[in-house]
């Protein structure tokens, strides 16, 4: 087991002229599971395949544990990888498949055989062992690319997205068993995705990548509460959260001629530039009101438990909305109003985000 | 734990009802072919094996019977003594045994040869790739012919003129053999793969044993039977470095049935002995060809 340390680490590829990663800094506690997210072309396939070593580092440095591992190939790493298309050998049964790391590193037989049985029997693959990969579902496959990882018992597991090629339910279902199996054998675990349901179901802490930067790096929850920008504002949650620029009135932001409240230090701090200011809230943070932002409901979607309405906000003469995206908001299923409606929108109490409308920065 | 994957199991195969039953038409649909289909491979395969029966024919028979009309149509027992006949005029025995070294080394040495150097062209990083892989498939338009001389001064500079290596060492690897090998590892091998085998702890050279030859196996035996008939039937270089004391086939045969009427039954009869090595090369190789052997490998 060890920590992870990625210090202003730098991949630029070749006749590339922007960083595929830029000055990357990541703590990865010892048995944390971090989970890399973000857009796709943002770079967290390179972040670990850098950790891994199959990508060189172009400035800043990799530590495991205490020891730098910049330089060092892939099998001074004492790292196992499971690839997103699985990449078992063909012409290998899964039992050969498992234990091909330890034969290369010379454990006795005796003692592979006994860890790929033992690894077999937690991802329940001993009926299997004697199969080539060509006979086994994806599912099996997936669980014979995890077997040989953990046969290996690494000091740091990198997995990048081994969920991809499976179908929705048994993905679902693989998440909470990778996450439980982590947990159990402590191994330290960095994990890439670019969907956030998997990242926030599964990681101890989140890091959102996009272009190459590290967003925010925080504990799902934080991540949620307490966004560090609008881009994390709009990855993290499902429906996204909305955002919208209006301009600063006293005692908020005004939008479709309404004022929605924004605290006034905040609304200060923020009203930097030519008196606009950037708020956000999440669906599920607003609530229909007598009085409020008026919107006009577009497409109501009902799911049962919950209804989601679209909506665009509604008419202004003043012509002050400077954002002008849809809206989402969740209601009762049972009291939702009708397709063409105009409601009016009032944000609950701690449900409002603030952000700098130049610099998309957070503002508390 | 250990019910980490029974639950997936059922998820796995339950949606798979459906599928089946289209995919198992569009399967017959594959394997199995309609008359028509049949008589054409029939006509197909008739017009390649007569002439190698028409071969055995023509080793059985007189020229005087040859000649007749029609034409004889089934083999006699004088097949044998015929083939007693080219022995005694060529050192057949001597010369297949010669062509199975010669043939068997360049092939061997081509086949690793290409496989390596394909492979390091396909999936190495290196400084000159593009460079060198242009320069060595340039050498294949420079025309034998025009290395003949040269190499036979060096051939006979080394006194090489005569022995089996002065044929077998100018063809250990061929241009040809090389672009194959990248061509179909670059694209039968996955980069995955590679990584994998890179993380799992294994050198290059290990790597290119364990997962590389194994991947590479279909295309190496497509390249063996090549480089085996063509180093088998190989006449212009042969004849210039060897002597009928110590010839290959091709060599030998083109010593048989000689005078003033070519002898028409023992050269066949020399023909079929010469060419039955490669029949048993094809039978032998022809197994190694299974495709699908990627299969699995990556992906669901
Ligand atoms: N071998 C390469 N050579 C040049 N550029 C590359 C190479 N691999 C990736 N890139 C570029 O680097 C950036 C980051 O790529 P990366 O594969 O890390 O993205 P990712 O976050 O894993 O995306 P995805 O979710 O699609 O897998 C992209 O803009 C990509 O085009
Ligand atoms: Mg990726």
């Amino acid at each position: 087991m060890a920590t992870v340390t990625f210090d202003s680490a730098t991949r630029i590829y070749p006749k590339s002229d922007r960083p595929a990663v830029d000055g990357l800094d990541l703590q990865i506690g010892d048995g944390e599971f971090l989970v890399l997210v973000g857009p796709s072309g943002c770079g967290k396939s390179t972040s670990l395949r850098m950790l891994a070593g199959l990508e060189e580092i172009d400035a800043g440095s990799i530590r495991i544990g205490d020891r730098d591992v910049t330089d060092a190939p892939p099998k001074d790493r004492d790292i196992a990888m499971v690839f997103q298309n699985y990449a078992l050998y063909p012409h290998m049964t899964v039992e050969q498949n498992m234990g091909f790391a330890l034969k290369i590193a010379g454990v006795p037989k005796s003692e592979i055989a006994t860890r790929v049985a033992e690894a077999a029997k937690i991802l329940d693959l001993e009926d299997y062992l004697g199969r080539r990969p060509k006979a086994l579902s994806g599912g099996q496959r997936q669980r014979v690319a995890m077997g040989r990882a953990i046969v290996r018992s690494p000091q740091v597991f990198l997995m990048d997205e081994p969920l991809s090629n499976l179908d929705a339910k048994l993905r679902v279902q693989t998440r909470t068993q990778i996450a439980a199996l982590q947990r159990r054998l402590g191994v330290t675990t960095v994990y890439v995705t670019h969907d956030q349901v998997e990242a926030m179901t599964m990681g101890d802490r989140v890091a959102v990548l996009k272009d190459g930067l590290l967003q925010q790096c925080d504990t799902p929850g934080t991540l949620y509460e307490r966004p560090a920008n609008t881009f994390v504002a709009g990855f993290i949650g499902s429906p996204a959260m909305n955002v919208i620029t209006g301009p600063v009135v006293d005692g908020g932001v005004r939008l479709a001629g309404a004022v929605l409240p924004v605290p006034r230090e905040r609304l200060l701090r923020a009203a930097g530039d030519g008196g606009r200011v950037t708020v956000g809230f999440r669906p599920e943070a607003v609530e229909l009101a007598p009085e409020g932002v008026p919107v006009v409901v577009n497409v109501v979607e009902q799911l049962g438990s919950d209804a989601f309405l679209y909506a665009t906000l509604g008419a202004s003469d003043d012509g002050d909305v400077l954002h002008t995206a849809d809206l989402v908001v969740r209601t009762e299923p049972r009291s939702a109003p009708a397709v063409g409606e105009t409601v009016h929108l009032r944000v609950r109490e701690g449900g409002l985000h603030v952000f700098d409308p130049v610099s998309q920065q957070r503002i508390d | 734990m250990t019910t980490l994957a029974s639950a997936p199991e059922q998820t796995a195969t339950a949606p798979a009802a459906t599928p089946t039953r289209t995919r198992r038409r569009g399967a017959r649909k594959v394997t199995s072919a309609g008359p028509l289909t049949h008589v054409l491979l029939v006509l197909t395969a008739f017009l390649s094996v007569f002439p190698l029966y028409w071969t055995a024919v023509a080793a059985s028979k007189t020229n005087a019977e040859l000649a007749g009309t029609p034409p004889p149509f089934l083999p006699d027992a004088d097949l044998f003594t015929n083939i007693g006949r080219a022995m005694e005029e060529a050192p057949i025995g001597l010369a297949i045994v010669n062509s199975v070294i010669v043939a068997g080394c360049i092939t061997v040495g081509t086949v690793l040869c290409s496989t390596l150097a394909g492979f390091a062209f396909a999936k190495l990083r290196f400084r000159g790739n593009k460079t060198l892989l242009g320069l060595v498939i340039g050498t294949m338009m420079v025309p034998t012919q025009l290395a003949i001389i040269p190499l036979f001064i060096l051939i006979a500079q080394l006194q090489w003129v005569d022995h089996l290596q002065a044929v077998v060492l100018p063809t250990l690897v061929s241009a040809f053999g090389v672009f194959f090998m990248r061509q179909f590892l670059s694209q039968a091998l996955p980069d995955e793969l590679l990584e994998a085998a890179r993380v799992d702890g294994a050198s290059t050279m290990r790597t290119f044993w364990s997962v590389v030859v194994p991947v590479a196996r279909p295309a190496m035996a497509v390249l063996a039977m090549l480089t085996f008939l063509t180093a088998w039937n190989d006449f212009f270089w042969p004849i210039i470095a060897l002597t009928s004391e110590n010839p290959t086939v091709q060599v030998a045969l083109a010593g048989l049935g000689g005078g003033y009427v070519p002898d028409t039954a023992v050269i066949m009869a020399g023909t079929l002995v010469g060419t039955l090595p490669v029949l048993v090369v094809f039978v032998v190789l022809g197994k190694q060809i299974v495709g699908g052997i990627m299969q699995g490998a990556v992906k669901g």
